[in-house]
């Protein structure tokens, strides 16, 4: 403290004070800048389909980057205070019920990518972590996307954002408890097996950070997660800026509307192959609503796209016989349609 | 110093690795860099997030990618 305003100030996380502001002009202005670029400079018709194409990929582009960046500096921020160590030693011998509820909600917040999935997995039953418990966190980590929580309360306000989070949150913890009552140990792979019972060989040690060095992780997150994923907001952005543009409105909300038994499960059919994530669906989450789309089915598209993907499958068939596979996702999916029926019918 | 990289072959991993050949390049150094793939190894080592990195046999780093800079600074120090 003998330094009031000592050099290294705007290292140190002064840069904040400019980095804000600026961001905030941006956000702004982009709204006006758009309208102008479409309609002045490119000189389309305003409420032509090309016009409104154009006009939301312009408006869309800025806005969803400029919203990512905020949310996954503060995301990876935060993320500097938990690490899947800490997750699994407060899991430890927790009973089903508590533990599943806790998982869960870990869930959320854990960094969590799904090539580390084996290791966490076998790390957490190793740690004496109930099968069922493991499994609410397995469900939870990617459906309940962290990045994907932020970007919705950006974009639709608080009420969309918890409804996401709450179910979410609700299928990891049925999931994993109605996993854990199956018992279902025994299709486990049989190396797990073996990798459960090993000797170990040493532990990691807990890193703790200062306050510059989590704000420097924040930027190095921003960097590595915005660079990788633009683009798929650009696709998502193109795929909206067409449902925006060209697809009439009677016809998305006939199709994802609440008034068809099919609509829900066409709606997790078409999000299972998608590979996609969290960033690259909201676009296409918001031209959906915008047109109609009934909010259970968009919320169960958007949970089939993140939450069940393909790849973390195929992982995870290195550790589970296909019939754990099997009812995994079957319980997920099945979470999914009940959440998509759920708010068609009550909202 | 025998560096360990342990990851299943994602492109995380793999950035990893080439961060870790550079500083050993970098540092002049007798240096070793190995790369561990087999999930029974990693579990067995505490890993629950990869990529990971060892120095000796001592887990440094888990679930990101670190700099050549910072593996460079690991050796040195």
């Amino acid at each position: 403290m003998s330094e009031p305003v000592r050099p290294g100030f705007l290292r140190r996380g002064g840069w904040l004070l400019l980095a804000l502001p600026l961001w905030a002009t941006l956000y702004a202005v982009n709204h006006a800048a758009s309208e102008w670029l479409t309609f002045r400079l490119l000189g389309l018709t305003p409420k032509s389909h090309l016009g409104d194409a154009v006009a939301f990929l312009f408006y869309d582009t800025p806005k969803v980057l400029l919203l990512l960046t905020l949310v996954v500096f503060i995301v990876t921020f935060l993320q500097t205070f938990v690490s899947p160590t800490k997750v699994r030693d407060a899991l430890s011998k927790r009973r089903p019920g508590l533990g599943n509820a806790l998982a869960s909600l870990f869930g959320i917040i854990t960094p969590f990518c799904s090539c580390s999935a084996v290791p966490l997995f076998i790390g957490f039953l190793r740690a004496g972590v109930p099968l069922g418990v493991t499994f609410s966190f397995l469900v939870a980590a990617p459906m309940v996307n962290e990045v994907a929580l932020g970007m919705l309360f950006a974009m639709f306000g608080w009420k969309i954002a918890l409804l996401y989070a709450g179910t979410g949150v609700a299928i990891a913890f049925t999931s994993g408890l109605i996993l854990g009552r199956l018992r279902m140990e025994r299709f486990l792979e049989s190396w797990v097996q073996d990798a459960l019972n090993a000797p170990s060989l040493g532990e990691a040690e807990e890193e703790s950070f200062t306050l510059p060095v989590r704000l420097d992780l924040a930027v190095q997150g921003v960097k590595e997660i915005v660079g990788k994923v633009w683009p798929y907001i650009l696709a998502g952005i193109a795929v909206g800026a067409f449902i925006h543009g060209y697809v009439p409105e009677s016809f998305m909300a006939g199709l994802l509307g609440k008034n068809h038994w099919y609509s829900v499960p066409l709606a997790v059919l078409i999000g299972v192959p998608l590979y996609s994530n969290a960033a690259g669906v909201m676009p296409i989450v918001e031209a959906l609503l915008g047109k109609g789309a009934a909010l259970g089915s968009t919320l169960a598209f958007m949970m089939a796209v993140i939450g069940l993907s393909l790849p973390e499958t195929i992982i995870l068939s290195k550790v589970m016989r296909p019939r754990l596979i099997a009812t995994f996702v079957g319980v997920v999916a099945l979470g999914i349609l009940l959440v998509g029926y759920l708010f068609n019918a009550i909202l | 110093m025998l560096i360990e990289v342990f990851g299943p072959g994602c492109a995380k991993c793999q950035t990893l690795e080439k961060h870790a050949k550079l500083a050993a390049e970098q540092s002049g150094g007798n240096h070793q860099v190995v790369k561990v793939s087999d999930y029974a190894v990693m579990v067995a080592r505490g890993i629950l997030s990869t990529p990971a990195l060892a120095l000796d046999g001592q887990l440094k780093f888990q679930g990101k990618v670190v700099s050549s800079d910072d593996i460079l600074a690991l050796l040195k120090g």
